[in-house]
């Protein structure tokens, strides 16, 4: 059957613009995907094309279904499953490399063309950037010339297909942005799938053992940006809450405890005056909210307060959102503590870190209160060798032991850690949480940047009649660190005894100019979800919208929208204009008083006037002669005044 | 109300029953509303349709996934995507139908073909507008022009090729032109119903016999035959006088064409008669005698045709072969201006 795979060449004025929109499909998934795949891909285009330039045969059949059974193993190898963005891009690249090695007609090429778009799309479900938006319309642009070039005659020039995909294009752009901002958004999704969204992404660390990792990853990666409505609260203020870590087992805090309810959030009671602010938080994989402690209300759905007080969503954040809160700087929370709660929060394993459980009690037995030993723990923080480190050494086993007593350096894991034993091992109910302190502000767009180097970690302890309350173990060590942010602590002179440079200003400055744009990008592209659309409906002036309002809209705009398109077709597909003497000899005729039949010539129509019409035989010959001479005529200038004023003269 | 004729036979064959009755409907309502076309028609926005093709309802599916996929993952960007295919969509959609409005049909002729050979209906299409127009095509329900673009102001000739098996009539009842400009998302067409007819010459019999022989008439002149003995003059040549004839000698000193004129005693002709074919059919018997025209004419003989009814004494040209043709290919049918419908 070699007859039927062979290839005339015909493919070529359209495979190279198929190629092309594949290419330009594929490449945001390159750095995701296996290299094989890739590889694969750019081979068999190649291969397609060397074949289709040399009129070569297609591979056999049998070759195709080997390779499609390798293609279909090997993603299946690779990621052990075809669900979800990953292997179903790759899958995709995969079925686009192989449909390529049976594309013998023009119109086989749709099918690449629909996999390109689909491409497309699921580069979108992974990332949204900035470039995003140019990349897909180049993406549509290059995809649709070539589904232009599909169908086209083979002598067209590619520069053509271009211009005509883009005006088309371009035709499209308001439809688009209108059915855009009027589809109604949902807030919840149908179904959930996984997308590999991140390259690894920094989140919090849902776990915290101080001592096994001897260094922290400074990340300049933005864990979320807040805009608040009034005033910025002061450093001091700005600790944002995020899990709650309850359970040690000598090593490891974690956070599994039994409390359940919740009413965690009737056990706040609020002093002074609220700080209201909206959040927009970058994808985390995990279920923690953040929020200003300590968090009064948000509007972020599926979301609840656990028993710690800390938020949680019913799903992992796996994109960006945005919600409004209200939160307390001044605050009691559960006052009165129940027994069984007591116990949970002053247990300590058995027989680790004896030495710290020693020190606290030697320590609280020498002063009268509470109060005072957790006032002589901070100060012996301060006042003794301890030092703050982003490279503490490692700690082996009774990490906390090591810390106190040997090592003295570490960040604020080693000492919100051992803070928290040393208030247990005194009976005081102690715990720790896991969040962000601090924050930049982005003077240009006046937002706070909290980043993943900002990533904290405090106590809190319970006191009777005063309820849990925070307690910074770092800020006793390192109060420059809650002050000015980790950046502040590293650049204030003392960086440089780390090894580290401060960015020059101007580099600084571009990095939160690019920020600004990177906020406002999130917050009206990426964040336009049911609140942004219904603030923004409320603007356009449309009250109490819902999706039938929105739907109605959008059919009205889309319909305006369409008659102008049709108008602008219409007038692009206008006659050409008539020149002057066309128009002149019109109104001649007009004056004859005698129809013209269907494909009569001027001189057939002045004679059959001539004997029918008004006007002398005479002038009608005049401006005849006139009008012929005028439109084929050598002397057409000339022809032309005499037509002017014969016409002139009726 | 009349019967639906129900296919019990075949459940099969429902459906294509269903889709050829449907078919029939349309065009029967199409043909009421636009009634008869004149030899030139414009085509008004009002009788240019358009349907979506497979290629654009499986575009439609893409985007109604594309769309679940939006919502289900609330990505703004994907909704961007899927809402510029939905535009583009649309915007094919305008483009496609004015793509064919406004288009001048112009029919431009038949040529004469012998059956068996496929007519050629020839029309003029003209782009009166500013802006070129992409791939048109005529088509019927058995064939199809080639494809052709047509600039701001140009005109071309399109052929559209309909077979033909037996001799008289062919008639071109209607016609379509279409496009599938830009994306083949959607299929915009217009129905015409014109005057087309032609003219199918019978099949010249591949075995004929030997034609009668040559009439020598001795001593007069024929009416309008001109002799070959003796030389009478010169006179303008026709077009269809045998290159034997002309004055090359003439032609060489004057620079004109001219023709020799003999007037002889000997004037050779060749009578054609229907009667005396040496066949029963007549079907055979016009299939002959169209094999000796065209022969004779191959040869610039001059001859004349007697059938029943009709005769055309003998002479020779591009006129009179025709008129000779014409005559065989219309013999014995009732009614040779009544539509004999084959399309």
């Amino acid at each position: 059957m070699a007859k039927s795979r062979g290839t005339d060449g015909s493919l070529l004025s359209s495979l190279p613009w198929t190629l092309a929109a594949g290419g330009f499909a594929l490449a945001p998934h390159v750095v995701f995907l296996p290299v094989w795949i890739t590889v694969a891909f750019a081979a068999c285009a190649a291969w397609r094309y060397g074949i289709e330039k040399r009129r070569r045969s297609l591979p056999s059949g049998w070759l195709r279904a080997f390779l499609a059974l390798v293609g279909f193993l090997g993603v299946l190898g690779t990621y052990s499953t075809i669900s979800g963005v990953g292997p179903g891009s790759a899958l995709l690249a995969i079925m686009a490399a192989l449909k390529l090695l049976e594309t013998r007609r023009r119109r086989d090429q749709f099918v690449l063309l629909f996999i390109a778009i689909f491409l497309i799309m699921s580069s979108l479900l992974r990332e949204q950037y900035i470039w995003s938006l140019p990349y897909l319309v180049v993406g549509v642009l290059l995809t649709m010339t070539a589904w232009l070039r599909l169908s086209a005659s083979a002598v067209e020039a590619p520069r053509q297909s271009l211009a005509t995909s883009s005006r088309l294009v371009m035709y499209a752009a308001p439809i688009a942005i209108a059915m855009w901002i009027f589809f109604p958004r949902i807030a919840t999704p149908f179904w959930a799938v996984p997308i590999d969204t991140s390259r690894g992404t920094s989140g919090l660390s849902e776990t915290m053992s101080p001592g096994d990792i001897s260094s922290l990853s400074l990340s300049d990666e933005v864990a979320f940006r807040v805009t608040f409505e009034e005033v910025i609260p002061a450093p001091r203020e700005r600790y944002w809450r995020g899990l709650v870590l309850t359970l040690f087992n000598g090593r490891t805090w974690t956070s599994n405890d039994p409390f359940m309810g919740p009413r965690a959030h009737e056990q706040v009671a609020a002093i002074g005056n609220p700080v209201r602010y909206q959040i927009t938080l970058e994808p985390t994989q995990q279920i923690w909210v953040f929020a200003l402690d300590m968090p009064w209300s948000w509007t972020l759905s599926r979301t609840f307060m656990g028993p710690q007080q800390q938020l949680a969503r019913g799903q992992p954040i796996d994109q960006r959102v945005a919600y409004e809160a209200v939160s307390y700087t001044d605050y009691r929370t559960e006052v009165d503590l129940r027994n069984y709660a007591r116990d949970w929060y002053v247990s300590l394993p058995d027989g680790t870190n004896p030495r710290a459980v020693t020190l606290a009690r030697e320590m609280r037995a020498a002063v009268t209160s509470d109060r005072a030993y957790i006032e002589a723990v901070l100060a012996k923080f301060h006042e003794e060798e301890y030092f703050y480190t982003l490279e503490p050494p490692a700690l082996g086993s009774n990490p906390v032991d090591r810390f106190l007593f040997d090592t003295k350096q570490g960040f604020c894991e080693h000492y919100a850690s051992a803070f928290a034993v040393l208030m247990r091992a005194a009976d005081i109910p102690a715990r720790v949480v896991l969040g962000y302190q601090g924050g930049e502000i982005n003077p240009m767009g006046g937002h706070l940047i909290v980043r993943q180097s900002d990533a904290h970690a405090w106590n809190e302890v319970w006191l009777p009649s005063r309820g849990w309350f925070r307690v910074d173990p770092t800020a006793a060590v390192a109060p420059e660190r809650i002050d000015s942010g980790i950046r502040g602590a590293m650049f204030d002179g003392t960086g440089a005894a780390w090894g580290l440079a401060a960015p020059s200003a101007l580099l600084h400055r571009l990095t939160l100019t690019w920020d600004v744009i990177n906020a406002k990008w999130n917050e009206w592209i990426l964040g336009y979800g049911p609140d942004n659309q219904n603030r923004f409906m409320k603007w356009l002036g449309m009250d109490d919208p819902d999706w039938r309002k929105m739907m109605l809209t959008l059919v009205a705009t889309v319909a305006v929208l369409t008659v102008i398109i049709s108008l602008l077709l219409m007038w692009r597909y206008r006659p050409p204009p008539k020149d002057r003497a066309a128009v002149l000899y019109q109104r001649f005729v007009n004056k004859t008083g005698v129809l013209p039949t269907t494909g009569e010539t001027p001189i057939a129509f002045a004679r059959r006037a001539g004997s029918r019409s008004a006007l002398p035989v005479d002038t009608i010959e005049f401006v005849t002669t006139s009008y012929l001479d005028a439109r084929y005529g050598p002397g057409d200038a000339d022809a032309m005044r005499r037509l002017e004023s014969a016409v002139a003269a009726l | 109300m009349s019967s639906i004729p129900w296919p019990s036979r075949k459940f099969k064959a429902l459906i294509p029953w269903l889709t050829a009755t449907a078919k029939r409907r349309v065009r029967h309502w199409a043909r009421n509303r636009q009634g008869d076309d004149q030899p030139v028609t414009e085509l008004r926005p009002g009788r240019v349709y358009i349907l979506p093709t497979g290629v654009g309802l499986v575009f439609a599916l893409m985007a109604f996934a594309m769309l679940l996929g939006s919502m289900n993952y609330n990505n703004n960007l994907s909704f961007v995507l899927t809402f510029m295919l939905v535009g583009i969509g649309l915007v094919a959609m305008h483009q496609c139908q004015r793509n064919l409005v406004g288009l001048e049909l112009r029919y431009a002729g038949t040529e004469p073909v012998f059956a068996g050979q496929s007519a050629q209906f020839r029309i003029a299409i003209t782009n009166n507008s500013r802006n070129r127009r992409n791939g048109i095509r005529l088509y019927t329900d058995t064939t199809m022009s080639e494809i052709q673009d047509l600039y701001p102001g140009e005109s071309r000739l399109f052929v559209l090729p309909v077979a033909t098996d037996r001799r008289g009539l062919i008639t071109l009842r209607r016609f379509g032109i279409r496009t599938l400009f830009p994306f083949e998302l959607f299929r915009s067409w217009a129905w015409l119903h014109m005057d087309l007819w032609g003219i199918v010459y019978p099949h010249p019999a591949e075995q004929a016999p030997e034609p009668p022989p040559t009439q020598t008439s001795h001593g007069h002149r024929q009416h309008d035959a001109r002799g070959e003995e003796d030389f009478a003059g010169l006179r303008k040549f026709h077009t269809g006088d045998s290159p034997r004839h002309v004055a090359w000698k003439a032609y060489a000193r004057s620079g004109q064409l001219l023709s020799k004129q003999f007037a002889g005693a000997d004037t050779s002709s060749q009578w054609f008669d229907f009667d005396a074919v040496p066949a029963d059919d007549v079907e055979e018997r016009l299939s002959i005698l169209t094999r000796w025209v065209t022969d004779a004419d191959r040869t610039f003989e001059d001859f004349g045709l007697r059938v029943p009814g009709a005769a055309y004494p003998p002479s020779h040209g591009d006129t009179h072969r025709r008129q000779c043709l014409e005559a065989l290919a219309l013999f014995g049918l009732k009614d040779p201006h009544g539509k004999v419908t084959r399309h």
